[in-house]
């Protein structure tokens, strides 16, 4: 099933291209119901993660038999909800697309690359393979870096170049560790790398390291962070959405499945193990504060948001730190969910804003909740789920990581000052998220004759919108997912 | 109790707001009439379970719903007596402010959005009171947080609306904060977080976490109550409009705090005295609180300020009370809770005046107002009925209340808090007789001629007269409250004529002399006072410099620091991969540049030199090789060559032993092939 629908992705892509000269319109529909057909095939998995002893789906085939390396695809609760939160922000950036990239050029070559993009970021998602998941993993970042490029704003280019550059770096530590890991089990798949380096845990070390760092940089980890708000705001909007909701999360998910899930038990019970875990802590407290302390003064709404989003991967990271304790990790994981669907909305409604107004300043905006009233509802819902408020998406897994973080203070007294300080950030969080809403959606109206966007904007803001109230009312569906893998 | 009232008190209202919108398709008044029935059918539900709780025979529900199984949350009702008033208190107000809001917001724009978060309020309040687990409360906690935000910032396109809802939202998620820390820290060591397992296994938690928790939870509780040091957000809350400010900011949400503080007694049990100085922090604030808020409700000329200030000085009563309880039983409880619904009832009315008053008026500024007794006599009746019962007059319900929080405090031996609570009561009857002179006795002010003054319309009345009727009858049934409650105190009508009565009306009367003096014979003398005292009328016109610190102080502080980060990232951490670039750049323009001097200039030379040695080396060395090859051939072939020629001559045998020779061989090869 995984096999098809990736079959079924990449398949589409010449059909998207060749209608896409055709139509855009058609294209983009494609695209959105390509999507929808590979949440339908996921779905098909969700008996055998939910009743399977190992809670687990897996497909292997032959691949390179040098390597004895397999094509092994596999899903478990964490990569379905990823994998099905991509391709709902896929479907949804690509009905935004219809009409916000309306008057662009060559859009065939926009879907093509969105189609494909999609392979690459799903494709991370579903493989235990470490040569595939490298695969998948820069193909993520070739279509990324050639709409950032081709479709941005301002010097596309540039911030393309640098978005290319910065994780291409950090690949190259991924690379490291793959090989080392290959040299050490002499197999790629990281289940059974897992066993191996059980019984190596002085080079376990190293590849732990030379991992996290690699992942670290596409998470954008302060200060390795420079890229984000360059590409995050320079690229059109339903990119951006895409970079902020999945992009990231997917290095945030490759340091829970490779560098915690995988690398990480060999040295648990370590010196080393417990100043890993204190290392990304205090990292992870830095990125917030800093994301939420420049996103308070920053006055270009792609940007605030960009940072925001840099502040949230602390958050993550911090979550990640807390690696022994369940709760933590699955509000962690449940925050890469709810945080995607969010900071996804959020981008889309800032490029629905700068669609219709055209400026970028927040500081010349105002009033447009009475002029934009279906898009000013939804980007303030999105930014109050940023900021973690009730009922909505975000809340809920920040406050299951923080139960989690109440957990490891009553072990380590370490964790008393950071979560203290993670709860402060919470605070700054809200106030950036208050500081947008005000300057764009209240206050006196600047500008004349302004009209919400097309029904099919709406519409992709519509859905992520109901899906962070749902996700914060019922969390349950995804948590319960979640839960049923164990990584400790 | 009709069937699943507990549940459809607040399920109701909250799923009603989402279909407002829908609703207001059809027409406003349809909406109108959907919000009024809405709230109305909440409070049946909620009063329905009232009889249960006056005969005893209170059955909490086991119905509870598995919401996140991971940390055990289940969402649940918790019915006690406190919960069951406390949510027919919020449903009442929300019905009587429906009702006002028809007439105060008539002609409003966004109306819908009004009627969504007034209902979504209704629900998430009755819900706060009603949870049965601390996370339940806290979501909804955080739910009237959001409606109170959305609420101040109903007028969105005037930026004072949108600066006060920043300022308290933003002032009580601090509080938020501390609550959330305080919960988590409970749930993590007692394994729950529903109050029925927390309050039966309270004993195994260990003291020092109970009381981390505990003062944790006390800092959520200041802040949504606006106690000291972060009371100044109620003030900012008044740009709501006035219906918000009567429903949110006296009657309800403000009283979360004082809520959580007699939950948590009611759940610590017998260990609520054994936390290091937690009641005696509660009983400080709640004091100091009461004392500071009036004074700056004397020294304001904010006619809302007054009510503003007025609830935090009420609340510090309350606070006050609480600080005295050690358990349930304790009377400082009883009058804690009892206070809290009082106030509600008079606070609420008052604001409900002061909507018709701004209404009619215009302006909030009590200087410009003056002899409103005439222009609007039904106001000015009703007002009396607030000052009557915010001062404390027997026989009404605040006056028990106020008698007893203060009793309380006293028999708890805390004499000075005893005394600046009498001091508060004071100023509380002073700054209401100044109320009384500016709006309603004096001569009318020069503004107010210009203006023409009307009584507020009949459905703003009507909400009015149902609750002045409340605060004059409520008095009557404090013994009911007190079954209700269990709280096993018979206050009957002789308490009355007691000493502490003399002894209230002994300090109502000096402070009511008092303001006599200071406004109604010579108006100057305050300003003549403050003059002198310079420090003081600085003191109290800024808020005793709180407001200053938090903005001045602390936001500036935060964004200045901001600020200053932005430009380090944009002077240092943006540059840093620049310069590692550049370093990179450099380094191979610098290996260009000197491969290019030493070796990519010489190369096409060197290769030339090369190849032209290589090739003369090779024609020297092709030439001996050839001519000793030649040598060699000639030496070794010409002996064969003479042999040949030998042969050929001597005979024609031999050329055809030769060609059998070759027959034989070429049949061989077949014949084995043909064998293979």
């Amino acid at each position: 099933m995984l096999l098809s629908m990736l079959i079924l992705s990449a398949s589409t892509i010449p059909i998207v291209y060749f209608l896409g000269k055709k139509s855009p319109k058609a294209a983009a529909y494609l695209v959105a119901l390509t999507c929808m057909c590979d949440i339908a095939l996921l779905f098909t998995t969700l008996p055998s993660i939910l009743n399977d002893a190992n809670h687990i789906y897996m497909e292997s085939y032959y691949w390179i038999p040098v390597l004895r390396s397999s094509f092994t695809l596999f899903v478990d609760g964490v990569s379905l909800s990823m994998a099905i939160v991509t391709l709902v922000l896929i479907f949804a950036s690509s009905l935004f697309s219809i009409s916000y990239m309306h008057e662009k050029k060559s859009l065939a070559e926009y879907y093509a690359l969105l189609a494909l993009l999609s392979i690459g970021l799903v494709g991370v998602f579903i493989t235990s393979n470490l040569m595939l998941f490298y695969f998948c993993w820069e193909l993520m970042l070739v279509p990324a870096y050639f709409i950032i490029g081709g479709w941005g704003y301002r010097e596309p280019y540039r911030a393309a170049f640098k978005f290319f550059i910065f994780t291409h770096a950090g690949a190259v530590f991924v690379l490291l560790g793959i090989g080392a890991i290959f040299m050490v089990s002499g197999d790629l798949d990281i289940f059974t790398a897992k066993l191996a380096l059980m019984a190596n845990p002085d080079l376990a070390r190293w590849i732990l390291l030379s991992f996290t760092a690699g992942f670290a940089v596409k998470m954008a980890v302060v200060p390795v962070h420079m890229w984000l708000p360059d590409a995050h705001s320079e690229a059109p909007a339903p990119m951006s959405a895409l970079l902020s909701g999945v992009v990231i999360s997917a290095g945030a998910y490759a340091i829970l499945r490779i560098s915690l899930g995988t690398v990480f038990p060999a040295v648990i019970a370590t010196n080393f193990g417990t100043q890993f875990l204190h290392a990304l802590t205090f990292f992870g407290m830095i990125s917030a504060f800093f994301g939420a302390l420049i996103a308070l003064v920053e006055s270009d709404i792609k940007r605030i948001i960009a940072y925001s989003s840099i502040a949230h991967m602390g958050y993550v990271l911090f979550g990640l730190s807390l690696f022994p304790y369940n709760e933590a990790i699955t509000g962690t994981t449940f925050h890469l969910v709810s945080h995607a669907v969010s900071k996804g909305l959020l981008f889309l409604t800032a490029g629905a804003v700068m669609k219709q107004l055209e400026i970028r300043d927040i500081r010349q905006m105002g009033g447009l909740a009475g002029q934009m009233p279906i898009t000013a509802t939804s980007s303030i819902i999105a930014a109050l789920s940023i900021a973690g408020i009730p009922p909505f998406a975000c809340f809920i897994s920040e406050f299951l990581i923080f139960v989690g973080a109440f957990r490891a203070i009553a072990n380590d007294s370490f964790y008393t000052v950071m979560t203290a300080l993670m709860l402060i950030a919470t605070v700054l969080s809200l106030a950036y998220a208050l500081r947008f809403i005000g300057h764009v959606f209240f206050g006196q109206s600047k500008h004349e004759k302004i009209v919400d966007v097309p029904l099919s904007m709406k519409l992709a803001m519509g859905i992520l919108t109901v899906l962070v109230v749902i996700l914060g009312v019922w969390p349950t569906f995804f948590i319960h997912l979640i839960t049923s893998v164990t990584f400790v | 109790m009709l069937p699943y009232a507990p549940w459809l008190v607040w399920l109701l209202p909250i799923f009603s707001s989402l279909l407002t919108p829908l609703v207001s398709r059809f027409s406003p008044k349809a909406r109108n009439c959907f919000a009024v029935v809405v709230s109305l059918t909440a409070l049946i539900f909620a009063i329905s379970m009232l009889p249960e709780a006056y005969f005893n025979t209170l059955e909490s529900p086991d119905l509870t719903v598995s919401w996140i199984p991971l940390v055990r949350i289940n969402v649940g009702v918790y019915l006690d007596s406190m919960s069951i008033l406390l949510a027919c208190l919020v449903t009442f107000f929300g019905f009587v402010i429906t009702l006002y809001s028809l007439g105060y917001m008539a002609g409003e724009e966004g109306l819908t959005r009004y009627c969504f978060f007034i209902l979504l309020f209704i629900g998430s309040m009755s819900g706060l009171v009603l949870s049965d687990n601390f996370f339940q409360l806290f979501i909804f906690w955080e739910m009237v947080g959001l409606c109170s935000y959305s609420l101040i910032s109903f007028w969105y396109k005037r930026p004072e609306s949108v600066r006060a809802g920043v300022k308290v939202f933003l002032m009580t998620r601090v509080g938020d904060v501390c609550l959330l820390a305080g919960i988590c820290l409970l749930y993590v060591n007692s394994g729950s977080f529903s109050f029925r397992y927390i309050s039966s296994n309270i004993g195994q938690i260990s003291p020092t976490v109970l009381a981390a928790s505990a003062f944790l939870m006390l800092g959520g509780a200041i802040a949504k109550s606006a106690q000291l040091p972060l009371h100044t957000w109620l003030y900012s809350a008044m740009e709501a409009p006035t219906s918000v400010s009567a429903l949110l900011h006296s009657a309800t949400m403000v009283k979360a705090g004082v809520y959580l503080i007699a939950r948590l007694i009611v759940l610590f049990g017998p260990l609520t005295a054994s936390i290091p100085m937690w009641l005696p922090s509660i009983l400080w604030i709640g004091t100091i609180t009461a004392f500071v808020g009036a004074t700056l409700a004397l020294s304001t000329t904010d006619i809302k300020g007054v009510a503003a200030y007025s609830t935090i000085s009420q609340i510090g009563f309350m606070f006050a009370a609480l600080g005295t309880a050690y358990s349930t039983a304790s009377p400082g409880w009883f009058a804690g809770v009892l206070h809290l619904i009082g106030h509600a009832f008079f606070q609420g009315l008052d604001f409900l005046l002061i909507g018709g008053i701004v209404h009619a008026v215009g302006t909030r500024d009590m200087r410009l107002m003056g002899g409103l007794r005439k222009e609007m006599p039904i106001t000015f009746a009703l007002s009396l009925v607030v000052m009557a019962s915010r001062a404390g007059i027997p026989p009404l319900i605040s006056f028990f209340s106020k008698e007893l929080a203060i009793q309380s405090v006293l028999s708890s031996g805390y004499l000075f808090n005893y005394i600046l609570l009498y001091v508060s009561t004071t100023l509380t009857f002073a700054y209401t007789l100044r109320v009384l002179t500016l709006v309603y006795l004096r001569e009318k002010s020069d503004y107010l001629n210009q203006v023409h003054v009307h009584e507020a319309p009949k459905i703003m009345l009507l909400s009015a007269w149902i609750l002045a009727a409340i605060c004059l009858t409520a008095g009557l049934f404090v013994n009911k409250f007190s079954h209700i409650m269990e709280a096993r105190l018979e206050i009957g009508m002789s308490e009355i004529f007691s000493f502490s009565t003399l002894a209230l009306f002994f300090a109502l009367s000096v402070g009511g002399i008092s303001v006599y003096f200071a406004y109604y014979r010579r108006p100057s003398l305050p300003s003549l006072l403050m003059g002198k005292i310079q420090y003081i009328g600085a003191l109290l016109k800024n808020g005793y410099f709180f407001d200053l610190f938090y903005e001045k102080g602390i936001a500036m502080g935060i964004l200045a620091f901001s600020r200053n980060l932005k430009h380090v990232e944009a002077a240092f951490l943006n540059n840093a991969p620049l310069l590692v670039a550049r370093l990179v750049l450099n380094f191979a323009y610098k290996i260009q540049r000197y491969l290019e001097n030493t070796f990519f200039n010489s190369l096409p030379l060197l290769v030339a030199e090369g190849m032209l040695n290589l090739a003369y080396k090779t024609q020297k060395y092709l030439d001996i090789l050839a001519d000793e090859l030649l040598y060699v051939i000639v030496k070794k072939i010409l002996p064969s060559v003479s042999k040949i020629r030998k042969m050929s001559s001597n005979s024609i045998n031999h050329y055809i032993s030769a060609a059998l020779i070759g027959f034989l061989i070429i049949l061989t090869l077949v014949i084995i092939t043909m064998l293979m």
